[in-house]
């Protein structure tokens, strides 16, 4: 539904010119909730404002229901946006904010109120209809942000770091609360965050981005189980990295050996997640590798073990705690541990940057 | 707080209270009192009492059978002052909005120049502007010479000693005063409601009357005053574009004191110009306190 094709973005010129974004190519499907996920300067707000429509891209088409969209204006794309700020109208009341898309599309006043009505009913905030904007809570702001972006039906729903502003208990629930709408209302939402774990829960896919580009494109799964390359296993998630060397499908790693096919000859880089690494030698087709444990750190549902292997490389393991007595470990106890064949991968060292 | 607290505090106030009382409130009373007073045979004032002066404000009595009928001349010069002044403020506002839209958006580093420019203005002698101005627009002035020379007019065209004289003269004169306090406002304004309103299908006309002018109000009404309150009471500028044949209300009271020897009725003329300047400034703090009141319902 929007194809976004060799999109750039260069800001400045001369030599202060900056890349922002560079040639960005994909699609994203009808209904869908996509991320767009990365740390700041990543070039997804930019991006985000590209398909808005506040910035002109410096190449590459916006292609949405098969028209190019690119340079069209922000008023005429049917693609509204849900402020990191929210940018309510201060001198507005909820419903008067709610109620601008239409009136600014001059729809008439009998379509109109039945319509922001619905929305506020849908964002549970009818009560405070005549409230002013300026007198409600970051929470209660946020609903407002959103039936105000929903009222005119838009193709596309673009939310820019919309809960970064709201506590954590507040943007749990909000997490929730958007998934909610937007299976409710069946949009197509496109979502910005720095907050991989936001991400992870709320996205059908996610675009990882890094330094203008888009590492990975993936569903949650798939990027935490099987990240393209080191930024994207060292930004969703927890990751180990082990550096190692490879012959003829043969590892070699801090004094232990491991068969990966997928390594090619020479220096790699294998991760492993925390939760994968086993804490005896007894698990079939692992990498065994000796360790002493540096510390141990309860952190309620599971203790990290932080190790040190004998080439003085370290690691970390995540031991879920039982119910019934503790670890039978304990700081400077030396333990060989395994790392599963299945739970090892193979990470390119350099992010996609040509 | 203490009572000594309170008297330092009284004391500190006391230099501008007893300034304030010397130069603006008594000269007032002055002027009250002389405006019901008889006006003396070479100016000046007797002190009989009379309400003469007031009612030559508005009305005339015929000097042969004594019938009162308005006063045509200060009638039209009160209307026409009222006028010129609102229309004064609606062209500053019209040209200053942009113009202070303009220097708000520059970077902040360009900013000070753009007002810098703007206030220059303000170092010249007020006359030594109009009289420039008036070189532009008398008959022999740049315009009509310029005019001449393209062939565009036969004859000079007569633009001195007319109400549009005065109003550009006032317009030039005043524009700084509007652009500064809209500069202010826009300056505050937070550039991402207009952001959202784009994106919400709002054109730039919808944006502009729904979210930017509403946002910046009470820097468009403070301007609005500010260019207001001295275009009604001008003097200098009308005395010199206007000459005697577009009079303001300054002009007429000047007359009073000066050739008209009618020192009550020119004392009378002051105070309804203040209680007009006064009227507008209610109006002002209604405006603006309204606007507080809907902030917080």
């Amino acid at each position: 539904m929007l194809d976004i094709r060799g999109l750039s973005k260069r800001f400045g010129y001369g030599k202060g010119e900056v890349t922002a974004l560079h040639e960005v190519s994909f699609s994203i499907a009808e209904g869908e909730f996509f991320t767009l996920l990365g740390p700041s300067g990543c070039g997804k707000t930019t991006l985000l404002r590209l398909i808005a429509g506040f910035i002109g891209p410096s190449g590459g088409s916006l292609v949405l229901d098969g028209k190019d969209i690119a340079a069209m204006p922000p008023n005429q794309r049917p693609v509204n946006t849900v402020f990191q700020s929210y940018a309510l109208f201060p001198h507005m009341t909820v419903g008067q904010n709610v109620a601008f898309a239409l009136e600014a599309q001059g729809r008439p006043k009998s379509e109109i109120d039945p319509a922001v009505e619905k929305m506020l009913t849908l964002v549970q905030l009818l009560h405070l209809k005549n409230r002013k904007s300026s007198e409600l809570s970051g929470g209660q702001q946020q609903r407002v942000a959103l039936a105000r972006a929903l009222v005119a039906k838009p193709r596309i729903l673009l939310l820019d770091e919309p809960l970064s502003a709201l506590d954590m208990k507040l943007r749990k629930d909000m997490q929730i609360e958007l998934k909610r709408l937007q299976r409710e209302t069946g949009l197509t939402f496109i979502f910005v965050t720095h907050d991989q774990e936001e991400a992870l829960t709320m996205s059908d896919r996610i675009a990882v981005m890094s330094g203008g580009r888009v590492q990975q494109i993936a569903t949650p799964r798939e990027l935490y189980d099987r990240p393209a390359n080191r930024f994207v296993a060292g930004f969703i998630g927890e990751s180990n990295f082990l550096s190692g060397k490879a012959t003829g499908g043969v590892v070699e790693v801090a004094g232990g050996r491991i068969a990966l096919p997928d390594a090619t000859d020479g220096a790699v880089t294998l991760m492993i997640r925390p939760e994968h690494v086993v804490l005896s030698a007894n698990a079939p087709d692992a990498l065994q590798l000796e360790a002493t444990i540096a510390q141990l750190v309860f952190f309620g549902t599971d203790t990290h073990v932080h190790l040190t292997l004998s080439d003085g490389e370290k690691l970390v393991a995540r031991v879920q705690n039982a119910l019934h007595g503790g670890l039978s470990l304990n700081e400077g106890d030396r333990i060989t541990i395994s790392l599963p064949d299945k739970a090892l991968r193979v990470v390119k060292d350099e992010e996609i940057a040509a | 707080m203490s009572g000594p607290e309170i008297w330092r505090r009284w004391a500190l106030a006391l230099p501008s209270v007893v300034v304030i009382m010397l130069f603006s409130i008594l000269p007032l009373g002055v002027v009250l009192v002389y405006s019901f007073l008889t006006p003396g045979d070479f100016g000046n004032v007797k002190w009989i009492f009379s309400t003469e002066g007031w009612f030559s404000v508005l009305f005339e009595r015929n000097i042969f059978d004594d019938t009162i009928s308005l006063s045509d001349a200060n009638l039209t010069i009160l209307l026409r002052s009222v006028l010129l002044a609102i229309v004064t403020t609606m062209i500053t506002l019209v040209f200053g909005l942009p113009t202070a839209w303009f220097i708000a958006t520059r970077a902040p580093a360009q900013r000070n120049l753009w007002l810098f420019l703007i206030t220059i203005p303000f170092w010249t002698n007020l006359l030594v502007r109009t009289i420039a101005v008036q070189e532009m627009i008398r008959s022999e002035g740049v315009f009509n010479r310029i005019l001449l020379a393209l062939g565009i007019i036969d004859a000079p065209i007569q633009m001195m000693f007319t109400d549009f004289a005065v109003l550009l003269g006032m317009t030039y004169v005043y524009l700084p005063l509007m652009v500064l306090p809209v500069y202010a406002a826009i300056e505050k304004f937070d550039f991402r409601l207009a952001e959202a309103s784009y994106d919400l299908y709002a054109s730039r006309f919808f944006c502009l009357r729904r979210v930017i002018l509403p946002l910046i109000r009470p820097g468009v009404i403070a301007g609005s005053i500010l260019v207001f309150v001295p275009a009604l009471g001008a003097y200098v500028t009308p005395r010199i574009m206007g000459g005697g044949k577009s009079m303001m209300l300054g002009n007429l009271i000047d007359l009073q004191f000066g050739q008209g020897r009618n020192w009550p009725l020119g004392a009378a003329l002051s105070i309804a110009l203040t209680v007009l300047v006064l009227l507008a400034l209610i109006w002002y703090t209604r405006l603006t306190s309204g606007r507080k009141e809907n902030d917080h319902v």
